[in-house]
């Protein structure tokens, strides 16, 4: 009774994130390219079964759904080294193999039109597990397939799963560059609304950081998707290990995230890794104590979420929760000291309605991957700050609506058609009370946040008061 | 230059004549030597003279520095150390006067006058030795200056007269026997008239006495000597007539006797119970070696009896003096012996009660004596007492055997079980210990001989006996017997140490590879101590349901089946079967009305030899901690549980948008209190958790980890073990002086049962409500206004239960929080600052007053 979590990889982004993160848990649990269990792969205490399962001729198999609607990405898998890794059952392409054109609207039409064949795919591999857990997403949020279809996934998901977990990692657009894709706000806008409904929980990998962190704390001039993928797989496969690795405590998600997120609907989880690494890239090695770990997962550079926010708000957001999962050989007793330290420095903001603390998993290190430290963190965290890349969303998605640009591709859909774009607007509003809601978070009032009084601005922004209105 | 020598031939000349005839016959105005001497005596002179003016003309050189002060203080300092103070005084004036004289006819070379007359002074004394013992005829000396002080002035002082020489010759020559004939001799004549007055004065002649002190020193009556009961000695009748001296003497002698007798009693008496009572081997050895000291003893007397016959070997001719043997010899002969024959009887007084090491503990006290005599004579026959004692400490070292019929030894065993050998099966027998053999050495012996025991009874085990063979070669000492012995203390301990050092290394060893300690600490802690967590959660899971059930209707079996297909399920499956299959389930028993919950347990069977330290004492206390963290753990699966019903995609999808205001009020009232609450609760549980996983069981891990690299011995392993345990229990507030904080935390723990059965309550009406809504489309119509009455007074009584919930919750945190400072004996500052880490709680005490909203 292995708690079984199904990865649904959707759209060329998705694909290709979760093609590296196979390749790195292959690594890690020394199976091969071929699903083959290494021979030097005999030190046990790792858990296989959680993401993979065993064919009948002892081949390991991940639990993983490759969706697209064109198939450029998953022939790319198909033909390459993990060809036999996967099950080719489990592979979705659509038939005519033309793509969602980066249309949210196409994609989760598409999505609703392939419905039954997505869902016989999934309920199989359900059944196929005997204590599910969840299910994991992988997918961007800018384009057409991973938004459109994801969306219509997540909802569906909600529906049939609706006591599974649902967990997703989705790639924010890049905001400092100017976008192939013209129509990313709105995207984005419509899936952050079923992220925000039909998720437990996501996990945001912002493309502006990945790259910025490519950039400066890599030393990479112009960082390739292989690379800022690399890092989206390492954090992936880093937030498993408890999983993986069962210790005395967090050997579950669902335990994993319910400390992570007290707060239902403030569910998006940012992430900081220490220290980055790219394959095969010259690294100065320093030192790696608990502290020093501890303490960089919670310098923004670190952070895989870019802060876009003004000094003045920055300071005020605070951490609703973290949870730093320390890898390799570690003095226990060291987490206590490093703690304190982080306390008595100040180094954490924390939400000031409720207790909290940082939470510290240890995890071991795979035996099978050789790496330059000893010691490696990763950070998952709620932070208020977060709403700022909502806020930004928002924004953007305001300029073109503003315009009516773009809008006539989405028309063509039954959702948008007659020009019905109340979507877009409740997807706005439930945005927005997002924000207000991850804002009321840094004040040590939100127990009675949108309560009694609807008329009291306490959020002092907007018109919202928190609670959705038609 | 001719004058000169002419006059110093004629001063020698005169120097000559003077010193060869006396001041008051010579005449120095007339210096012809031929007018007034013998033709014998002129030729003395001419003889003397020659001599000396060959040593004149000589180059004969001193090899002492000229200098006349130094000279003169030398003098001085010799009369003054010969005792002639006054003399001393008058020398150091005369030399005053006598080196103050200068100019014309004054002495010039006053050094070389001042060391002739040193040289004469010393020469003088020289000359005394050779001439008393070449007797009278001092004309032989061939050139000397015969008899040259006999008259000179300046030698006067050390005697004045012949009859002084005459004694000092005598007392060179004499001894205590008389071989001057010299009919003067006092003493002899003295020691005659002794001898017969004696005689005369005497009933009983010495000879007999003699005789009898030699019969009663052999514990036999003698002809007047008898042993008296009355005053239990030796006495020589009043009623015979002999000095007092002789009297006494002769009762001195006695003692003898009647120590012999008592010492030769006590013997005789010990050998007789030798083969029906306990004397053991070492008042058997005790016993072998007084009488091997008696037996010396009669050897002594044996002698001195042919002595006693013959007549002391005289030179005297008067061969009156008496035998040989005189009481006053006797007790000189009787000297030593005496002394050993007290000592032995002292012995035989003070280890009559005792034996075995007790014995030879007593006996090694009276070994402690400065005497050589005595001390000697006590090692030697502490190496007999001592010897079958360290018989069996050799055989205990390095065999485990305990050969003690007779109890004699200072370890004990006794029949235990094989679970509680260890602990219980030997133990030292303090009287037994003989002070020679320290506490510390005692305890290792006793240590090594156990180790061996029990490897040979719990492990099965046959691989120590070449580690005890390697040890006695290390040792030096043959495995053989009689190789110690007593005072041979370091071979002792050299042979203790390397047999405790080898044989505990190879009980180790046998402990950590084949019987695998560490990996069985290493299961209890995965699985009793519930360090696996993937087994734990599968295991909550499965046997979750079950335990829900009154304990009464629970089936072990059942629950063994699921505890299997839990194993089965988790990384488990892949541990050794063997550990695997020593795991169980236990229930406890059970009271009316207990749930499965309530009397669920695993339990390790640890099996021997592993049960020493896996006791059943040890394991139930490893069992209370199943049962707190067991529940620990089931609080955190219900949190987890009530988190799983109100997870975002649960509650977020479903906005009641169409819900009347009010009603949706208080559904987010409601619902946010539940969140909050469910908040604090899991943000404390978590906290515990990882208080209990890092600061508790880790860390306590890690100590035992490093303890049992440096153990030694087993006792190190169990001691290191122990110490694991306590602390355990200590940190997770177990212990005794946590009672009250323990009770808290269960109130805690049992309010955040409570609460999940509020919040599914709540949550299973939040979805009947959305069902309901679902079901009929929309609110409108006829029931719309009941619903939202029923679902507005639903909510309010949720949320006053969680309210309630709340308080009580609040409250017992807020006491608990307040006793942990109180726990001075262990370290919670972790817990505490853990739980407050955002000061949280130390911001809204002081306001609130507990109550937190």
């Amino acid at each position: 009774m292995p708690r079984e979590i199904i990865t649904l990889q959707v759209g060329q982004c998705g694909n290709q994130i979760g093609m590296e993160f196979w390749k790195q848990l292959c690594l890690e649990h020394g199976i091969s390219k071929d699903g083959i269990l290494e021979d030097f792969a005999t030190q046990g205490g790792d858990r296989k079964d959680v993401f993979f399962y065993q064919a009948d001729d002892q081949h390991y198999i991940p639990r993983a759904l490759l969706m697209d609607l064109e198939p450029r990405v998953i022939n790319g898998i198909q033909n390459g080294e993990y060809r036999n890794l996967y099950n080719h059952e489990n592979v979705f392409i659509a038939d005519h193999g033309g793509g969602a054109g980066n249309n949210w609207a196409s994609g989760y039409h598409q999505g609703k039109q392939y419905e039954e064949d997505l869902m016989d795919m999934i309920d199989r591999e359900a059944d196929g597990s005997d204590s599910l857990e969840g299910f994991v997403l992988c997918h961007s949020i800018a384009g057409g397939t991973g938004s459109g279809m994801g969306s219509y996934l997540l909802e569906t998901l909600n529906d049939r799963y609706s006591k599974k977990l649902v967990q997703t990692y989705s790639v924010f657009p890049n905001q400092n560059e100017t976008s192939d894709v013209v129509v990313q706000p709105y995207n984005s806008l419509l899936t952050l609304k079923r992220l925000t409904l039909n998720a437990d929980c996501v996990v945001v990998l912002d493309n502006t950081s990945l790259n910025r962190i490519a950039v400066e704390r890599l030393h990479i001039t112009t960082p390739t998707f292989a690379q800022t993928n690399s890092l989206v797989s390492t954090v992936m496969s880093a937030s498993t290990t408890t999983l993986r690795y069962p210790g005395y405590m967090n050997n579950d998600l669902v335990g994993l995230l319910a400390s992570l997120i007290p707060t239902p609907r403030c569910h998006f989880l940012m992430t900081g890794y220490t220290p980055l690494t790219v394959e095969r890239q010259a690294n100065v090695i320093r030192k790696t104590t608990v502290l020093d770990v501890m303490r960089r997962l919670l310098q923004t550079k670190n952070i895989m979420v870019s802060s876009c926010a003004r000094t003045k708000e920055a300071s005020q957001a605070k951490y609703i929760s973290i949870l730093n999962i320390i890898q390799g050989e570690v003095d226990p007793t060291q987490v206590h000291e490093s703690l304190q330290r982080i306390r008595e420095r100040k180094l954490v903001n924390f939400i000031e309605w409720g207790p909290a603390s940082i939470q510290v998993a240890l995890s071991r290190k795979s035996p099978y991957v050789q790496t330059a430290h000893r010691v490696s963190g990763l950070m998952l965290a709620s932070h208020t700050g977060i709403r700022h890349l909502f806020s930004k969303c928002l924004s953007q998605y305001e300029k073109l609506r503003k315009r009516q640009a773009f809008l006539d591709n989405y028309r063509n859909h039954p959702m948008f058609a007659d020009n019905d774009l109340t979507e877009f607007d409740e997807s706005r509003d439930i945005i927005e009370s997002l924000v207000d809601e991850y804002k009321a978070c840094e004040s040590p009032d939100y127990i009675k946040w949108g309560l009694e009084d609807p008329n009291n601005h306490l959020t002092g922004e907007g018109n919202a008061t928190g609670t959705v209105e038609p | 230059m001719e004058d000169g020598d002419l006059r110093v031939v004629d001063l020698v000349k005169e120097l000559v004549h003077r010193l060869l005839h006396p001041s008051p016959h010579s005449n120095p105005q007339n210096p012809n030597p031929s007018s007034s001497f013998s033709t014998q005596q002129q030729e003395e002179y001419n003889q003397a003279l020659k001599y000396s003016l060959r040593i004149l003309s000589s180059r004969m050189t001193l090899s002492i520095a000229a200098d006349d002060s130094a000279m003169a203080e030398s003098i001085k300092r010799r009369l003054a150390t010969t005792g002639k103070s006054s003399e001393a005084l008058a020398f150091a004036d005369i030399y005053s006067k006598f080196s103050l004289k200068s100019g014309p006819g004054s002495v010039k070379n006053k050094w070389s006058v001042l060391y002739m007359l040193k040289t004469i002074s010393d020469d003088r004394k020289v000359k005394q030795k050779t001439l008393s013992n070449r007797m009278p005829s001092t004309s032989a000396i061939v050139g000397g200056l015969p008899m040259l002080f006999d008259n000179l002035d300046l030698n006067s002082r050390d005697f004045s007269d012949s009859r002084a020489r005459e004694s000092l010759v005598k007392g060179w020559n004499g001894g205590v026997l008389m071989v001057d004939k010299d009919p003067e001799n006092i003493r002899d004549m003295a020691y005659r008239e002794y001898a017969v007055l004696i005689k005369e004065e005497n009933e009983v002649s010495e000879e007999v006495l003699v005789r009898d002190v030699l019969y009663t020193c052999q514990g036999i009556d003698g002809k007047y000597i008898k042993f008296d009961e009355k005053v239990d000695a030796y006495v020589l009748p009043e009623l015979i007539k002999v000095p007092r001296c002789t009297r006494i003497m002769v009762r001195k002698l006695c003692e003898l006797g009647w120590l012999f007798r008592k010492v030769k009693g006590n013997i005789t008496e010990s050998m007789d119970r030798f083969p029906t009572e306990d004397v053991g081997t070492v008042g058997q050895a005790f016993c072998a070696a007084l009488q091997d000291e008696l037996s010396e003893y009669y050897k002594l007397l044996a002698v001195l009896e042919t002595h006693a016959m013959n007549p002391i070997p005289l030179v005297s001719e008067n061969a009156s003096s008496g035998n040989y043997l005189s009481l006053r010899r006797l007790s000189v002969w009787f000297s030593e012996p005496i002394v050993k024959m007290r000592l032995m009887a002292v012995l035989v007084d003070s280890c009559k009660v005792l034996k075995g090491g007790a014995m030879a503990g007593a006996i090694h006290m009276h070994a402690q004596h400065g005497d050589p005599l005595v001390n000697d004579f006590m090692k030697k026959l502490l190496r007999r007492v001592c010897s079958p004692l360290f018989e069996m400490v050799r055989s205990w070292v390095l065999e485990g055997e305990l050969e003690d019929i007779f109890g004699e030894f200072f370890v004990l065993s006794q029949p235990v079980k094989a679970e509680s050998l260890w602990r219980e099966g030997y133990r030292l027998h303090p009287a037994m210990l003989p002070s020679f053999i320290s506490q510390s050495l005692a305890r290792r012996i006793l240590r090594t001989g156990k180790s061996i025991n029990f490897l040979r009874v719990c492990c099965e085990d046959r691989g120590w006996a070449e580690a005890a063979t390697e040890s006695a070669a290390a040792a030096g000492t043959s495995t053989g017997r009689g190789g110690l012995g007593y005072g041979d203390t370091n071979a002792l301990e050299s042979l203790v140490t390397e047999a405790a050092k080898r044989i505990d290394k190879h009980l180790l060893d046998v402990m950590h590879k084949q019987y695998r300690f560490k990996e069985h600490c290493l299961a209890i802690k995965r699985y009793v101590l519930l360090g696996q967590g993937d087994f734990v959660q599968y295991l909550m899971d499965i046997v979750g349901p079950e335990l829900s059930e009154p304990a009464n209707t629970i089936s072990t079996f059942k629950l063994a089946g699921l505890l299997e297909s839990a194993v089965r399920s988790s990384n488990a499956q892949y541990d050794d079967p063997d550990i695997l299959d020593r795991l169980r389930v236990k229930m406890m028993p059970h009271n009316k009305g207990d749930r499965g919950w309530d009397v669920f347990s695993l339990e390790y069977d640890a099996r021997i030899p592993l049960n020493t330290i896996f006791t059943e004492s040890v394991m139930s206390r490893y069992l209370r901690i199943f049962n707190f963290l067991w529940k620990l753990r089931r609080v955190e699966h219900a949190l987890i549980g009530v988190w799983k019903t109100m997870k975002p995609n649960c509650v977020t999808s479903r906005f009641f948008t169409k819900l009347p205001g009010d009603v949706k009020s208080q559904l987010t009232s409601t619902s946010r209190k539940c969140q909050v609450l469910w908040d604090e609760m899991n943000h404390f549980v978590s906290n515990l958790q990882y208080y209990i996983m890092f600061e508790v069981l880790e860390v306590s891990w890690s100590n035992l980890s490093k303890e049992l690299e440096v153990a030694k011995d087993l006792d190190d392993l169990l001691g290191a073990h122990e110490k694991y345990l306590c602390s355990i229990v200590e940190k997770a507030l177990l212990g005794e002086r946590s009672q009250n904080l323990n009770k808290t935390l269960f109130t805690l723990l049992d309010l955040i049962l409570r609460f999940r059965s509020h919040a599914d309550r709540l949550y299973e009406g939040i979805s009947e409500l959305q069902s309901r809504n679902t079901d009929t489309g929309s609110w409108l119509g006829e029931g719309r206004k009941d619903l939202t009455k029923r679902a507005g007074e639903f909510l309010r009584n949720m949320g006053q239960d969680i309210d309630a919930t709340r308080k009580e919750y609040s409250s017992a945190f807020e006491r608990f929080i307040s006793q942990l400072p109180i726990q001075q004996h262990i370290d919670l500052k972790f817990l505490t600052f853990r739980l407050d880490f955002t000061e949280f709680y130390s911001q809204l005490r002081p306001n609130t007053d507990g109550k937190f909203w």
